[in-house]
């Protein structure tokens, strides 16, 4: 410890320590030579001998290698510039990706111990969902002992304040939800278990900081005021923070306690129903307790409910899944795959930058041959060059990776400033995107630094094989990227181009939610009747049908089988009989269901060709168990709640008694589909005040489905553009490299009389077969990867022969430019003075 | 880094510490006082190279063996005198102790061989 001490202490005073052992040395000379001796000898080499003994000489030598490679990048700041300018886009591509992937799934949200919150989700085997039934919630909260508390939210459609057009998110919660969490109220106060339980408490609701911002100017006087939420007079108590952190970055309006949802939503049976499975669930795991121990225990309370209340569960195998859900997003596996998939377009263009710099630096590092060969002569050894060579490409890579940072930080200020985005998100880096910047950047440092440096050491800087690696590394992670910007780009036009399999334009949905108001099913299909003949005599509805799950609505339910070894996926639905005209889907063979038909069903004619290929699908049966279905039609594909899916199949059912209250009206309009709205208003209000249906305009959510695929399309493909224009201007400078400093070689070539083609090919055959290689490789490598991608291609194949062809044609004529625009100055060389110079 | 102390013809290796730290026992010298004393006390066998004499002094400087201090030499400048410590003086009774097992053993080798 003395030691350690000792030096540390010799580092903050090495100047006077030096200057003393000098003066001890100057003192040791004036005796010597006092006595007639006269060989002390080289005192500044025996002075750096001593200093050598406190272990402090490898910092010498950084700094110096710091100094003088900070005076190497400051006389070409061209090169700097450039350098850093790759390496930037290189790096901050990365750290936004990176920041993106740590906001959502690594920081723990800002509430109380976010670390033992979990989400609890049904699942079976071939069955799931988020949501479970509140009376499920109940049980598993009142029985469970690996939980320390429960929370359950639940969603409902948005809700109208006071008169407004304009609705708003609304959601109950069980009154420890903010308690749970530790949420201050903003103003006021928010729901706690003690006041807000009981079904009589007075009418409350808890208001977000945006919602009291912008609808209540931020009025502190609000607070105790009493507003209608959808009609029912409710007293504002209090207002969420800016910087609220809810949980499942769900985060609501309108904000009212679980209890008194019956109050809000008439007639709603929410709270007793068994089968409505409409809310979800939160954990906090008591202490010492893992989620696998929780979901044992779980587990063990679905088959004691199962026993108590079959209706309130699938089968045998149903189990609550406990995940971790302290995160803003809860990850499922196939999320973790498409951030993998991110993650390595990302670090392709990395390689891009790296591979760039690097035969930058190798060019540079001909340029620098002389200074080199100067320093070697006199004594520099090959680990020192390799190391101050080193230490600049760590200068360059630090420099880079801050303007990384900075690019990383306004990706994502912009992420940010979309509406909707939760308050306490920060665009500043946190440690963990500092450790991964780090990290990359010694990475990045190693890729494009190690090789020339290795390289120069040795002399060894006119050898073509480092420069032909990294030229095909270039093509081969620029090839991948376009290839996947191709693909994207073809699955846009596709979405734009292609008929989705039905006439969305004209379709407006209609939800009146009946289930949430407490109909029952001869009530709800009475009030479904007259609200279909009020539509019918609305002039401009040409037809109107029932259906359970509406195109692009709020639930989807499908299920994941094999046919003959093919992934598929299937979408059931219930519906009325003329849901597929209302719809436009058109019947390919059979008909549809007759009124009240039972053990009927229609499917889609990609299902009837994989299930039966090459056989009629009429009268073929379906189901398990002694209730079989036949088929009476096959209707063309109409991926109406799965759009992106090209794996997507439907199986439709006829509509039951049962299924009335959840029933939605969809209705065909010739005209502007939202001129409707103010007439389909008021038809339910005479129909049933209590309810407030969702009108939905199915063609504006088309389009905000598509303008989605149609944004990754465009950054991907800009990311694409970047990464191919620097592998260009690599090439361009490499192959201008390669014709300097064969100007002598060429020149002789032409005087003794080369064709204009030979001389080219003499230049640039040593990239032809780095250039080939790379498209072979890159094409392969997109090939294979791009399998991944398929959910998001909306039925693109992943080997779409045009995007392949349009990608490499891109690629090969920047490429091909890139080499015959310096390779020309080769063709218009001044023979004489090529030869006469030097 | 390690320190390369590389012994001069007359000087065994590793025993210039041991030998500076003997001459230091009886009191605090500067570094040309303790090369003069060496080779005086050794009837002039033994020469200590100034190369390695300071590299030596700077470590056992790192070592805490010995301190450095102001003085006035006896030509009347102000030169740094060495002095052993406590810890100096008990890593002299080590190297004393192994020095003789050393010799001791070697002697035996000589006479029985």
């Amino acid at each position: 410890m003395g030691e350690l001490w000792r030096r540390i202490s010799y580092l903050f005073n090495r100047r006077r320590l030096d200057a003393e052992l000098e003066s001890d040395m100057e003192f040791h000379r004036e005796m010597a030579a006092r006595a007639g001796h006269n060989n002390f000898g080289n005192t500044l080499r025996m002075r750096e001998q001593s200093r050598e003994a406190w272990g402090w000489t490898w910092l010498d030598r950084l700094l110096q290698d710091l100094n003088y490679g900070a005076r190497i990048l400051a006389r070409s700041p061209g090169f700097t510039f450039l350098a850093i300018l790759i390496l930037g886009i290189g790096i901050g591509v990365n750290v936004a990706a990176f920041s993106f992937f740590n906001m959502v799934a690594l920081k723990l949200l800002p509430v109380r111990d976010a670390a033992s919150i979990v989400r609890l989700e049904r699942r079976s085997l071939d069955s799931y969902t988020s949501e479970m039934a509140y009376p499920s919630f109940s049980f598993y909260r009142d029985h469970s002992r690996t939980l320390s508390a429960s929370m359950a939210s639940l969603g409902v459609p948005p809700m109208q304040i006071d008169d407004d057009l304009q609705p708003f998110s609304a959601s109950f919660v069980t009154p420890n939800f903010f308690t749970e969490l530790g949420t201050p109220a903003a103003y006021g106060r928010l729901f706690t278990p003690s006041l807000d339980s009981s079904p009589s408490s007075p009418p409350s609701v808890v208001l977000s900081y945006e919602l009291w911002q912008h609808r209540f100017s931020g009025d502190p006087s609000i607070i105790g005021r009493t507003i209608h939420i959808s009609k029912r007079p409710a007293t504002v108590i209090g207002i969420l923070p800016y910087d609220f952190a809810s949980l499942g970055g769900h985060g609501p309006e309108i904000w009212m306690p679980m209890v008194q949802q019956p109050y809000f939503i008439q007639g709603s049976k929410v709270l007793t129903d068994w089968k409505d499975s409409s809310s979800r669930m939160w954990g906090r795991l008591a202490p010492g307790v893992t989620a696998k121990a929780a979901e044992q225990e779980l587990r063990s309370l679905t088959h004691e409910l199962r026993k108590q209340h079959p209706e309130a569960v699938w089968d045998e195998n149903e189990f609550l899944q406990v995940s971790f859900g302290g995160h803003l997003q809860i990850m499922q596996p196939r999320m973790y795959q498409l951030a993998a998939m991110v993650g390595v377009l990302t670090l392709l263009i990395l390689a891009v930058s790296c591979a760039n710099l690097g035969g930058l630096m190798l060019a540079r590092a001909v340029a620098r041959e002389r200074e080199i060969g100067i320093r070697i002569a006199i004594g520099a050894g090959r680990a020192r060059i390799l190391r101050q060579l080193f230490t600049e490409s760590l200068m360059l890579a630090s420099l880079g990776s801050a303007a990384g940072l900075g690019l990383g930080y306004a990706v994502m200020r912009v992420l940010l400033s979309f509406p909707n985005t939760p308050g306490w998100l920060s665009a500043i880096p946190d440690w963990r995107v500092m450790l991964f910047t780090i990290v990359i950047t010694v990475f990045a440092a190693a890729f494009f630094g190690l090789a020339p440096a290795l390289q120069i050491a040795r002399q060894r800087q006119h050898k073509a094989i480092v420069r032909q690696i990294l030229v095909g590394a270039q093509v081969a992670a620029s090839c991948v990227l376009l290839i996947i910007a191709a693909l994207l780009v073809r699955a846009t036009q596709h979405v734009i181009f292609t008929d989705p399999g039905f006439g969305y334009e004209q379709l407006i949905s209609v939800d009146p939610q009946l289930g949430r108001h407490g109909y029952s099913p001869e009530s709800a299909r009475a009030y479904l009747q007259r609200m279909q003949t009020r539509l019918h005599a609305v002039p401009g509805i040409t037809s109107v049908a029932l259906v359970k799950l509406p195109p692009m609505g709020h639930t989807v339910s499908n299920s994941n089988v094999q046919i003959n070894g093919r992934d598929v996926t299937i979408y059931p639905n219930w519906v009325e009989p003329g849901f597929f005209s209302t719809m436009g889907i058109p019947l390919k063979t059979g008909r549809t269901f007759l009124p009240g038909e039972k053990h009927a069903v229609i499917v889609s004619e990609s299902f009837a060709r994989q299930q039966w290929p090459g056989q009629n699908p009429l009268g073929k049966q379906i189901g398990e168990g002694d209730t079989k279905d036949s088929v009476v039609g096959v209707a063309g594909d109409a991926h109406i709640n799965a759009l992106n899916d090209d794996d997507a199949v439907e199986q439709y059912w006829p509509a039951q008694a049962d299924d009335m209250p959840g029933m939605v009206v969809v209705a065909r309009a010739i005209g502007e589909p939202g001129s409707f709205a103010p007439a389909i208003k008021s038809i339910s209000e005479s129909l049933d005040p209590k309810t407030l249906p969702e009108i939905r305009q199915i063609k504006q959510l088309y389009r905000e489905n598509v303008s989605r695929i149609e944004m990754i399309a465009t950054a991907v493909s800009a990311i694409g553009l970047v990464a191919v224009t620097m592998a260009g201007i690599g090439l361009i400078g490499l192959v201008a490299f390669t014709v300097s400093q064969r100007t002598k070689e060429i020149a002789i070539r032409i005087a003794v009389g080369a064709r204009p083609i030979a001389v080219l090919s003499a230049v640039l055959r040593q990239f032809s077969w780095p250039v080939t290689l790379g498209l072979l490789l890159g094409t392969t490598a997109a090939a294979l990867g791009s399998r991944l991608l398929r959910v998001a291609l909306y039925g693109v194949s992943n080997l779409d022969p045009i995007g392949y062809a349009a990608a490499l044609l891109v690629l090969s004529g920047i490429v091909a430019i890139a080499a015959l625009l310096p390779a020309r100055k080769a063709l218009r060389l001044d023979v004489a003075r090529a030869l006469h110079y030097d | 880094m390690p320190m390369s102390i590389r012994p001069k013809e007359g000087m065994p290796p590793g025993a210039l510490p041991m030998l500076i730290l003997r001459v230091l026992h009886s009191g605090s010298l500067h570094g040309y006082a303790i090369a003069q004393r060496i080779h005086l006390l050794s009837s002039e066998v033994l020469a200590v190279e100034e190369g390695l004499l300071y590299p030596t002094l700077q470590k056992m400087l790192l070592k805490g063996w010995v301190t450095a201090d102001w003085g006035v030499s006896e030509t009347n400048r102000k030169v740094r005198f060495y002095k052993l410590t406590s810890q100096g003086r008990a890593q002299l009774k080590a190297e004393l102790a192994g020095y003789d097992r050393i010799t001791q053993a070697i002697q035996d080798i000589l006479r029985t061989a």
